[in-house]
């Protein structure tokens, strides 16, 4: 059986979530309750909880030099329409993110602080550059994304603190996010990768970054394979160099859902499908409303 | 709160029933039982209902979280215009069992109301969490482009008054052309 909560506080305002979720009280935050409320279900202890759904704030502001804020308790249907075609890779990830039904509740501060190597938002994040702001009382922290990821469900959040919001630099135009899993709804990611980079007038590639999901503990940069990409023209020859570089970025796992030899030669092959050397395979997503992918 | 135009009769910040979760609060509270369990865990869509005019998993949602918010259900889709999409299930033969139906209906209210134009991919986007085991998506996806249609004034649906007695003929309809939902 389920055991009841028995504590559930309501935060109207970010001081109110601080002060409920201060040291001292066993509560932790409740956002879309899509994960939490799974884990409890499945037999996690859950018994105080401090609602952070209904805090106030646009989901999405932009601030100068088109560096964006993003609330990290607003819904991802919120966010993404916030975004309005900036930062395609989010916008992806949003569009083959669970289902309609989940997106409409779900956030990305609850796919952060689950710390799911498979967290689909957390790619586009960490390839932005992403910076995670934290906040409890009297204390307010600011954490890039790769130091927030610390291990398998292990992210940088202390007693007591709760993520307000993202931060991230002006997102190139040229970016998006595939993923690869069972089905193209309401599926946990086998292999996802998240791109971005500017194109010089030569075709070359410059400021490339990319991420991958559900091939290591985290999600991790594909240091390697950027480094042969980084300034290098689009030729199927350095396309095979950097699908090739990938191996020694990830180190995948055996799992219930894929052996870590069709990982590796998945996330190869999503770079080289990246990339545009070999046509798309998986299905493309069907969420044309809020989908919009720049090479 | 309101339940389908109506304030509920109960404080839903009262401290037990801001913590359970909005699915029983409806069916054992409210006795609308339309909304079903299926799952409990957010895969598949039996409880889905719409909060502010969305869908969502009432099964995931604890009623603290919506004390403040407009909740439809199936029970409350033909008081919110949606009759002729009732309706149009009918017509189009496009319910077995009925367990997943009321997280469709819904689901499908949610899309129309955004999207007066949707094309078959859309349909199927927006059932993405919405499971049905028996009568299949083609005929949800017929019923949901014939009413927009309809809506549009572009062909001759039903009276739109829920009681699935608009003009016969419109099975077969141009709609029905058993390609496989969502394509491309
Ligand atoms: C059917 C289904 C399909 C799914 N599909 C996907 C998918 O395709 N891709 C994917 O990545 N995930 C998927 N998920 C998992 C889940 O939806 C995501 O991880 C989601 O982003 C969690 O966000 P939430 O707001 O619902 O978090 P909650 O469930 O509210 O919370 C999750 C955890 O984060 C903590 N938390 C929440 N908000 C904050 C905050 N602001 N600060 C600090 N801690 C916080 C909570 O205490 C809890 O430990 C799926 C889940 C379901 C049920
Ligand atoms: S019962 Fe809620 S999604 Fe299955
Ligand atoms: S009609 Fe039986 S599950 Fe859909």
């Amino acid at each position: 059986m389920t055991a009841p909560i028995t504590s559930m506080h309501i935060a109207r305002t970010a001081d109110d979530a601080d002060r409920l979720l201060s040291t001292g009280t066993e509560a932790v935050p409740l956002a879309g309750g899509t994960d939490l409320l799974v884990q409890r279900r499945s037999g996690r202890s859950v018994p105080a909880v401090v609602d952070l759904s209904g805090l106030d704030g646009d989901p999405v502001t932009r601030l100068e030099n088109g560096a964006l804020r993003l609330a990290a308790t607003a819904s991802l249907t919120d966010i993404a329409a916030g975004l309005d075609g900036r930062f395609p890779a989010l916008l992806d990830a949003i569009a083959v993110f669970a289902a309609e039904t989940i997106r409409n509740r779900a956030t990305l501060g609850g796919n952060l602080a689950t710390g799911s190597p498979a967290a689909d938002t957390v790619p586009a994040l960490l390839a932005a550059d992403a910076v995670v702001e934290l906040r409890g009382r009297d204390r307010r922290r600011q954490v890039t994304m790769v130091d927030f990821l610390l291990g398998p469900r292990r992210v940088d959040l202390r007693a007591g603190e709760w993520i307000e919001s993202l931060w991230l630099p002006a997102p190139p135009g040229a970016g998006g996010m595939r993923k690869v899993a069972g089905r193209r709804a309401q599926a946990i990611s086998l292999v996802s990768l998240a791109w971005q980079w500017e194109l010089d007038p030569h075709g070359r590639r410059t400021a490339v970054r990319l991420a991958m999901g559900a091939v290591a503990p985290t999600v991790v940069r594909l240091r390697r394979a950027e480094a042969v990409l980084e300034g290098a023209p689009s030729t199927p020859e350095v396309a095979a160099q950097a699908a090739a570089a990938v191996s020694a970025d990830i180190r995948p796992i055996d799992d219930l859902r894929a052996g870590a030899d069709y990982r590796r030669r998945c996330a190869a092959g999503l770079l080289r499908e990246v990339l545009g050397d070999v046509p798309p395979s998986t299905p493309s997503t069907p969420s044309a409303q809020i989908r919009s992918t720049h090479r | 709160m309101r339940v389908n135009g109506r304030p509920v009769p109960f404080d839903p910040r009262d401290p037990q029933l801001a913590a359970t979760r909005l699915l029983d609060v409806l069916r054992d509270r409210l006795g609308l039982t339309g909304s079903k369990e299926g799952c409990g865990v957010g895969e598949c869509g039996a409880c889905a209902v719409l909060i502010d005019g969305r869908s969502a998993c009432s099964c995931l949602v604890l009623t603290g979280q919506v004390a403040g918010n407009e909740i439809t259900t199936v029970e409350g889709l033909a008081d919110r215009g949606h009759g002729d999409l009732q309706a149009a299930f009918v017509r189009h033969h496009a319910v077995q069992c009925g367990y997943c139906i009321p997280g469709v209906l819904t689901s499908c209210a949610a899309l129309l109301e955004r999207n007066a134009t949707p094309q078959r991919d859309d349909v199927t986007t927006a059932l993405g969490g919405n499971l049905c085991r028996c009568t299949g998506y083609q005929r949800f996806t017929d019923a949901v482009c014939d009413v927009a249609a309809a809506r549009r004034g572009a062909a001759p649906a039903d009276d739109g008054d829920g009681d699935g007695d608009g003009p016969v003929g419109a099975v077969g309809s141009a709609n029905s052309d058993g390609q496989r939902a969502g394509g491309s």
